[in-house]
C-alpha cells in the first residue's frame, strides 16, 4: 500500500516539469528499485544513449500525488567529460565536484576505516559515468522500466554496465537494517507546490536544493555554465554504507540487562523509537501509532528540551537537524539541510541477533543539494564527526560517526549525564561519489537535441 | 650558504639551546598549515590580514569600536572566536586584522551571511574591495588577503570556546558546592 503523506498544496514557483522526479517525490511503500552505474566508452554513443533514454526520464510534476515508477539519471564529472561537454562548461563546475568524493577524503573525515583506499573496487576508479536509478511500487512496474532501459543500453556497445544494484524495502514498512523507521524527516521546499503539515519548521528557499533559484541569503549558489545546463539541476551525494547490525545489537546488550533498557539506549542514540516516534513526544516508551503517522512524527521542536535530557544533543536525529537547539556555535540550520532519498540493500539480519552472518547489508545514502559538496563536508566535519557545536568536544554521531571502538555517547540525565564508551562504528563507508543531476531541458542540451526543443515548455513527461 | 652564515646559524642555535635550557619540544604546541592559508594549533586556527582601507574606513571603524567599547556584538554569539584585533597602519590607510578561532574559518561563512550579515558588512565593508558577506566570492577575497603567520603560540590548543565556556560553568558550580 502506498502511504500517502498529508500534503497541503501551496504555490508552485519552481519548474517541476523540468526537475527530475527523485528529488521531490516520496518513495512508494514498499519500494522496489535498482541503481545502475554505466561506463561511457565512447562519447558519441553516450549522447545517443541519453537521447533515447530521454522520453523515459520522469519529472517532479505533481510529485505530491504520484506513485508511478520513476527513472532518473545523473552524471559524475568523469561522465560529463566522456560526453564531451564544452571545455568551458566542464571548467565551470565546483572544484570539489571536479576532484570527486574520494579525493576530498580528508575534508570529509573519510579516513581510517572509511578511507577511500578501503572502498570497494568499483568505487575506487573513475569508470562510473552515468547513474540511472529506477524506483517503483511493484516488481512488475520496476521490471517494465528496467526492460526499457536495458533495451536501449543493448543498442550501444560503447556503454558498459558496471554496477547493477537491486534494492527492496529492507524490512516491511520502510525500516532500516537496524530496525528503525527510515526517511522521515526531509526539508520543506518553498514554491514546490506542496508542504507536509509541519507547524514547527518553515519551508526552505528552493535555491538551497535546486540550481537557478534564490537561496537562503537571497543569492544563487555558483552554477555550472551555461544556464541551460544548470537550471533545475542539482548535485547528488551517493554513499554506500555497510551496516554492522550485529555489532549494534551486541553493543546494546553489553550496556544494559533488560530489553527495555536496551531499547531506551537505542532510542536515545537515534532520537526516535524504532517505530519512528520521536523521543520528545513519547519519552518513556515507543508509540507505534505515532511513529507511523507521517502527519505527526516530525512535527516538533526542542523548545521544551533545551538541556537534552529527553533527546540527547548527540543523538543522530538531533545532530542531523538540530532545529531550535541552542547550539554552542552559531549555525543556521536551514543552510545545512539535504533532501534524503536513501535506500537499503541486502537481506535483514535475524531480529536481535548479535552474531554477524557475513551477509552484506546497508544503505545507499542518496541526497540532494544545490551545494551538496559543501554541505556534505560541513555535515561530516561538524555535525557527524565532531561534538563542539553542542559543547561535546570531539564526540561523534553514534549511528554514522567514525567511532572505531573508541567512540563516546553522552546522555544528559539526572543528576549527572551518563556516558557510554568504547563505541564501534556501526556504519562503514564502502564507496561514494558526487553526481550532477541535470534538469530535463538540460539533458536535451547535453545530448544535442535541437535548441528549439529547449525552449521553456510544459511537456507531459 | 657560505661559511659565515653557517657559523652564524650554529651560534644562534647554541644561544637558543642555552636560553631554553634544552627543554624538549612539546607536541601539543606544534603548528601545522590550516589548509589554504594560516596556521593551525590543535583545534585552533589563526587568520592575519593586512589590507587597504576605504577613504573613511578607519574613521568609521573607530566610531564603531568606540560606541561598542570593545563589545563587538555578535562576536560572542559566533561561539568559535577566541579573539579579534584591529590595528590601523600607515596613517589610517591600512588595517591589520588578526583573529584566532576554532576549526576552519570557512566552515561557517555561509552561516555568517544569514545570521549576522549586517555586522559583518558594517565592519569589513570598510575594507577596499570587500564583496559583501553574502557574495559567492567572499571566501576567495578573504583568502587573497590572508598572510600566514610565521610563528604562533597557543597556551591551550585543544580548548575550544565551547570547551572554555563549559569548564567555566563546571568550575563555578563546583565552587558553589564546596562553599556549602
Amino acid at each position: 500500500m502506498f502511504l500517502k503523506n498529508l500534503f497541503k498544496r501551496t504555490a508552485e514557483k519552481i519548474e517541476l516539469h523540468d526537475i527530475q522526479a527523485i528529488i521531490l517525490r516520496e518513495r512508494p511503500l514498499p519500494y522496489h528499485g535498482v541503481n545502475v552505474f554505466l561506463e561511457i566508452q565512447d562519447g558519441p554513443s553516450g549522447k545517443v544513449f541519453l537521447k533515447e533514454l530521454l522520453p523515459y526520464i520522469t519529472s517532479a510534476q505533481n510529485w505530491w500525488d504520484s506513485d508511478d515508477a520513476w527513472l532518473s539519471v545523473a552524471f559524475t564529472y568523469e561522465g560529463l567529460k566522456k560526453l564531451e561537454l564544452p571545455a568551458a562548461t566542464l571548467q565551470s563546475f565546483p572544484d570539489a565536484f571536479k576532484e570527486g568524493m574520494a579525493a576530498r577524503g580528508q575534508k570529509l573525515m573519510d579516513i581510517n576505516e572509511n578511507a577511500p583506499e578501503k572502498w570497494e573496487a568499483a568505487f575506487k576508479d573513475s569508470g562510473n559515468h552515468i547513474a540511472v536509478s529506477i524506483v517503483a511500487k511493484s516488481k512488475a512496474e520496476l521490471d517494465a522500466k528496467k526492460q526499457v532501459a536495458l533495451r536501449i543500453l543493448s543498442n550501444h556497445a560503447g556503454i558498459k554496465l558496471r554496477i547493477q544494484a537491486d534494492f527492496d524495502t529492507p524490512i516491511e514498512g520502510n525500516f532500516n537494517h537496524f530496525g528503525f523507521r527510515d526517511g522521515i524527516s526531509n526539508p520543506e521546499i518553498e514554491g514546490s507546490g506542496a508542504e507536509r503539515l509541519n507547524k514547527k519548521e518553515r519551508p526552505i528557499k528552493a535555491g538551497e536544493f535546486i540550481l537557478g533559484y534564490a537561496n537562503e541569503t537571497g543569492n544563487k549558489y555558483p552554477m555550472p555554465q551555461p544556464l541551460v545546463l544548470a537550471k533545475n539541476g542539482t548535485f547528488v551525494i551517493f554513499r554506500k554504507y555497510h551496516s554492522h547490525v550485529a555489532v549494534f545489537n551486541k553493543y546494546l546488550r553489553d550496556q544494559a540487562k533488560t530489553k527495555d533498557e536496551q531499547e531506551m539506549i537505542a532510542a536515545k542514540m537515534v532520537g526516535r523509537w524504532r517505530s519512528g516516534a520521536p523521543l520528545n513526544m513519547c519519552p518513556f516508551k515507543d508509540n507505534p501509532a505515532l511513529g507511523a503517522d507521517t502527519a505527526k512524527n516530525n512535527d516538533f521542536d526542542f523548545a521544551s528540551d533545551q538541556n537534552g535530557k529527553i533527546v540527547p544533543y548527540s543523538s543522530h536525529m538531533r545532530r542531523m537537524n538540530p532545529r531550535d537547539t541552542k547550539m554552542a556555535v552559531m549555525s543556521d540550520v536551514n543552510l545545512h539541510r539535504i533532501i534524503r532519498k536513501g535506500v537499503g540493500y541486502g537481506v535483514p539480519l535475524a531480529e536481535g541477533s548479535t552474531k554477524d552472518d557475513g551477509v552484506e547489508r546497508g544503505l545507499y545514502f542518496i541526497a540532494f543539494s544545490a551545494k551538496a559538496m559543501e554541505t556534505l563536508e560541513f555535515l561530516q566535519k561538524e555535525w557527524v564527526n565532531n561534538g563542539n557545536f553542542v559543547s561535546l568536544k570531539n564526540e561523534r554521531d553514534p549511528m554514522i560517526g567514525l567511532n572505531e571502538g573508541k567512540g563516546t555517547f553522552t546522555m544528559p540525565s539526572d543528576p549527572l549525564p551518563k556516558r557510554f564508551i568504547g563505541m564501534p562504528t556501526f556504519n562503514t563507508l564502502k564507496g561514494g561519489m558526487y553526481l550532477f543531476m541535470p534538469g530535463i531541458n538540460a539533458l536535451k542540451w547535453m545530448c544535442g537535441v535541437s535548441p528549439s526543443a529547449i525552449m521553456p515548455t510544459r511537456p507531459n513527461y | 650558504m657560505n661559511i659565515r652564515q653557517l657559523t652564524q646559524d650554529a651560534a644562534l642555535k647554541l644561544k637558543l639551546y642555552l636560553a631554553t635550557l634544552g627543554e624538549p619540544l612539546d607536541k601539543v604546541h606544534e603548528v601545522i598549515s590550516a589548509g589554504d592559508a594560516g596556521l593551525r594549533s590543535g583545534e585552533l586556527s589563526e587568520l592575519t590580514i593586512i589590507t587597504d582601507l576605504k577613504p573613511d574606513g578607519a574613521r568609521n571603524l573607530r566610531l564603531i569600536f568606540e560606541t561598542l567599547k570593545g563589545n563587538l556584538t555578535g562576536a560572542r554569539k559566533v561561539g568559535t572566536l577566541h579573539d579579534m584585533r584591529f590595528v590601523f597602519l600607515e596613517n589610517d590607510t591600512k588595517l591589520l586584522f588578526c583573529t584566532c578561532y576554532d576549526g576552519d574559518w570557512d566552515t561557517y561563512i555561509n552561516d555568517f551571511a544569514t545570521k549576522i550579515p549586517e555586522m559583518m558588512d558594517l565592519i569589513f565593508g570598510n575594507i577596499e574591495g570587500w564583496p559583501g558577506i553574502k557574495s559567492p566570492s567572499v571566501k576567495a577575497f578573504i583568502l587573497s588577503k590572508q598572510i600566514t603567520a610565521s610563528a604562533w603560540f597557543v597556551s591551550h590548543p585543544i580548548l575550544t570556546v565551547a570547551d572554555t565556556t563549559r569548564l567555566e560553568k563546571i568550575g563555578a558550580g563546583l565552587n558553589k558546592l564546596l562553599e556549602l
